[in-house]
């Protein structure tokens, strides 16, 4: 019995495995009827997109609007890459809010949490289980407008090369590695909203707030945007970042803009994760 | 016997029953919590030795709730020590609290999901259960509080009672070395309040250690070992049961149908006593019951019977937890001084 006690303090910690941990955590979310709503809604709107930018092109009136708008008439492929970026300023933020405020103010106010720490989970574990399932779900949401985008695009608008901003056709092959590569920038974009969104998340036990502040803090930086006076905050918005990503379908695609989007996003994300961790690990629950 | 010792084996180190002092469930030093200005808890020493059931007692706000919280890891003290299972926390929470299983405030699960699914989450999460063994525990848990017909309906349906169940049934997912229930009988009817006292009886029977915090003072009498008063955010009372109980008793009653002539006997020898059904009632303070005796049958009073009256749970509570001073109570004794005042 000495020994078993000597190895019992000497050893690790027994812990539930990860993977356990991280596909529960998945079964649960995706469990969620709210999940499935809001994920049912998102896959509404490529259709809807779809649909409302064939009948207004359909009839050779001529462009449906400027920017992407402008060259989608014929150009189904770029129907995922536009929704990807109607959804990015509103509704991509909410749902991964929803998520990151069920994650941890939901489970609090649940009583739940309280379950899984006693478990135990260890607090930052916990944080990163929280953390995966928001992105994973983001990653999916992403996934979901992309691929019903892609198939109402190639029904509604008709398939073929796509024409850049620049005006070239791009191949095929081109085409879907730039939509792969805006799912991934918006990915992240979605990924720092959520980061953000868990810190908050952390620090209430009501999950309203949670979204209500992720949307009020959408609309305080879309507004500040507006205003000239305030133009040396706009490399610290991260809302300012996301227009640049239309340059993904220029020819060729200027790197840069890209870069310094994302690292904003990066930004975000890690101060978001880091007030998260501390608020986590030391609050009482 | 070796049978299940070789059971608890497998769970951890069983308990030692031969040592003469018996190792620790776990113990607390000091502790303390403050919310702003209200002190939730103040230096609490709390002892849980391996293998008790320990009723935790207190009235509303006195802080029960908060020491388990402390005890568990999930709030962290304002000042003090928590020893859980041997290692201290928070540090060797990882170690401690796969062994410990809790119902903390009220169950906690999700509404969307059927019981049997909260259950599997839950288990997905205890670290000594392997992955293979998730459903059969699961079942086996709802098996024991009766839940197994209910278990594929939404926690959402589920009555009160019903919920309370659920959450025991987490407590019991992986054979514990310490069980820590918070008021476990909330809103459980008779048969329901039964189960609980024969769950606590089969933990108890198996070497689990049991910390159990209930306002039904009877539960408490009939099921535990050990018991905790709590008032006030301290500890004004601990110890093995039956111990509080005895030290808890300060009269005598005197079975005589000479009542006039023993009071007087009595009050000569400076102790106080009043007549009572049957007799009389002696106070025994400043003097001892063999003292008492002797004067009566020294004066020819004839005693037919003489007994300790049995102090229940109700009075002993009531004496120590009633407000008639700010300064009642650090430990066991004051109580009895405070009462001595009184006279
Ligand atoms: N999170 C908190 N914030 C502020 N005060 C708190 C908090 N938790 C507990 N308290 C205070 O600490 C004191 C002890 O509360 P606790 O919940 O431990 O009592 P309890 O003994 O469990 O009572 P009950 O029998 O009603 O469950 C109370 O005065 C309570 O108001
Ligand atoms: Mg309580």
């Amino acid at each position: 019995m000495t020994a078993e006690t000597l190895v019992a303090a000497t050893a690790r910690p027994r812990r539930a495995p990860t993977g356990r941990l991280l596909a529960s955590e998945l079964r649960w979310m995706l469990r969620r009827p709210r999940t499935l709503i809001g994920l049912g809604l998102l896959a509404l709107v490529p259709v809807l997109a779809g649909i409302g930018l064939s009948i207004a092109t359909g009839d050779g009136s001529g462009p449906a609007g400027e920017g992407l708008a402008a060259i989608i008439g014929g150009n189904g492929l770029l129907l995922p890459i536009f929704v990807l970026f109607l959804s990015l300023p509103l509704l991509l933020p909410l749902l991964s809010a929803v998520w990151a405020a069920d994650g941890l103010a939901g489970e609090t106010a649940n009583g739940t949490l309280r379950g899984l720490l006693v478990a135990p989970v260890g607090r930052a574990r916990l944080l990163a289980v929280k953390a995966f399932g928001v992105a994973a779900l983001s990653f999916v949401a992403v996934v979901v407008v992309t691929v019903v985008g892609l198939i109402t695009g190639l029904i509604t608008l008709g398939g073929g090369g796509m024409i850049s901003l620049s005006g070239t056709t791009l191949s095929l092959g081109d085409s879907l590695a730039r939509i792969g590569l805006v799912m991934l920038l918006v990915t992240f974009q979605t990924w720092a909203v959520g980061a953000v969104a868990l810190a908050i998340s952390a620090c209430t036990e009501h999950p309203l707030v949670v979204v209500s502040s992720v949307l009020a803090g959408l609309i305080t930086f879309q507004v500040f945007s507006l205003f000239s006076a305030l133009d040396w905050l706009q490399p610290f918005l991260l809302t300012s970042a996301w227009d640049p990503l239309a340059n993904v379908i220029s020819d060729p695609i200027p790197w840069q803009p890209l870069w310094e989007s994302t690292g904003l996003a990066a930004c975000y994300l890690l101060i978001g994760l880091s007030l998260a961790l501390w608020r986590v690990t030391t609050k009482d629950s | 016997m070796t049978t299940s010792t070789s059971a608890r084996a497998g769970v951890g180190p069983a308990r030692a029953g031969s040592t003469p002092a018996p190792a620790l469930a776990a113990r607390t030093r000091g502790l303390r919590k403050t919310y702003g200005s209200t002190v939730a808890v103040d230096n609490v020493d709390l002892d849980l030795p391996e293998g008790a059931v320990l009723g935790m007692l207190g009235p509303n706000g006195s802080g029960k709730t908060t020491t388990i919280r402390m005890l568990l890891g999930l709030v962290r003290p304002t000042r003090g020590e928590v020893e859980l299972l041997g290692h201290a926390l928070p540090d060797g929470a990882g170690h401690a609290l796969p062994h410990v299983g809790a119902l903390v405030e009220g169950p906690g699960f999700h509404p969307f999901l059927s019981g049997r699914e909260n259950l599997r989450r839950a288990a997905a999460f205890e670290p000594l259960l392997a992955s293979g063994s998730i459903r059969g525990a699961v079942e086996d848990a709802l098996e024991r509080v009766g839940l197994s017909p209910a278990a594929h309906r939404r926690y959402r349906g589920y009555s009160l009672g019903m919920k309370q169940r659920l959450g025991l049934a987490s407590a019991l997912l992986v054979p514990r070395r310490l069980i820590v229930l918070d008021e476990p009988t909330n809103g459980l009817d008779p048969a329901g309040t039964r189960e609980i006292r024969r769950v606590i009886a089969e933990l108890h029977a198996a070497g689990s250690t049991v910390l159990v915090s209930s306002h039904l003072l009877s539960e408490i009498e009939a099921t535990c070992t050990h018991v905790a008063v709590l008032h006030r955010g301290t500890v004004v009372a601990q110890g093995e049961l039956a111990e509080l109980l005895r030290s808890g008793s300060q009269a005598l009653m005197i079975t005589t149908p000479d009542v006039e002539e023993g009071l007087n006997v009595l009050r000569a020898s400076r102790i106080s006593a009043r007549p009572a059904e049957d007799g009389l009632r002696v106070e025994l303070t400043g003097t001892s019951a063999p003292d008492v005796l002797r004067a009566l049958v020294g004066a020819g009073v004839a005693v037919h019977e003489a007994t300790r009256p049995h102090t229940g749970l109700e009075d002993l509570f009531a004496r120590l937890t009633e407000d008639d001073g700010p300064d009642r109570g650090a430990e066991i004794d004051v109580a009895f001084e405070a009462e001595e005042e009184l006279r």
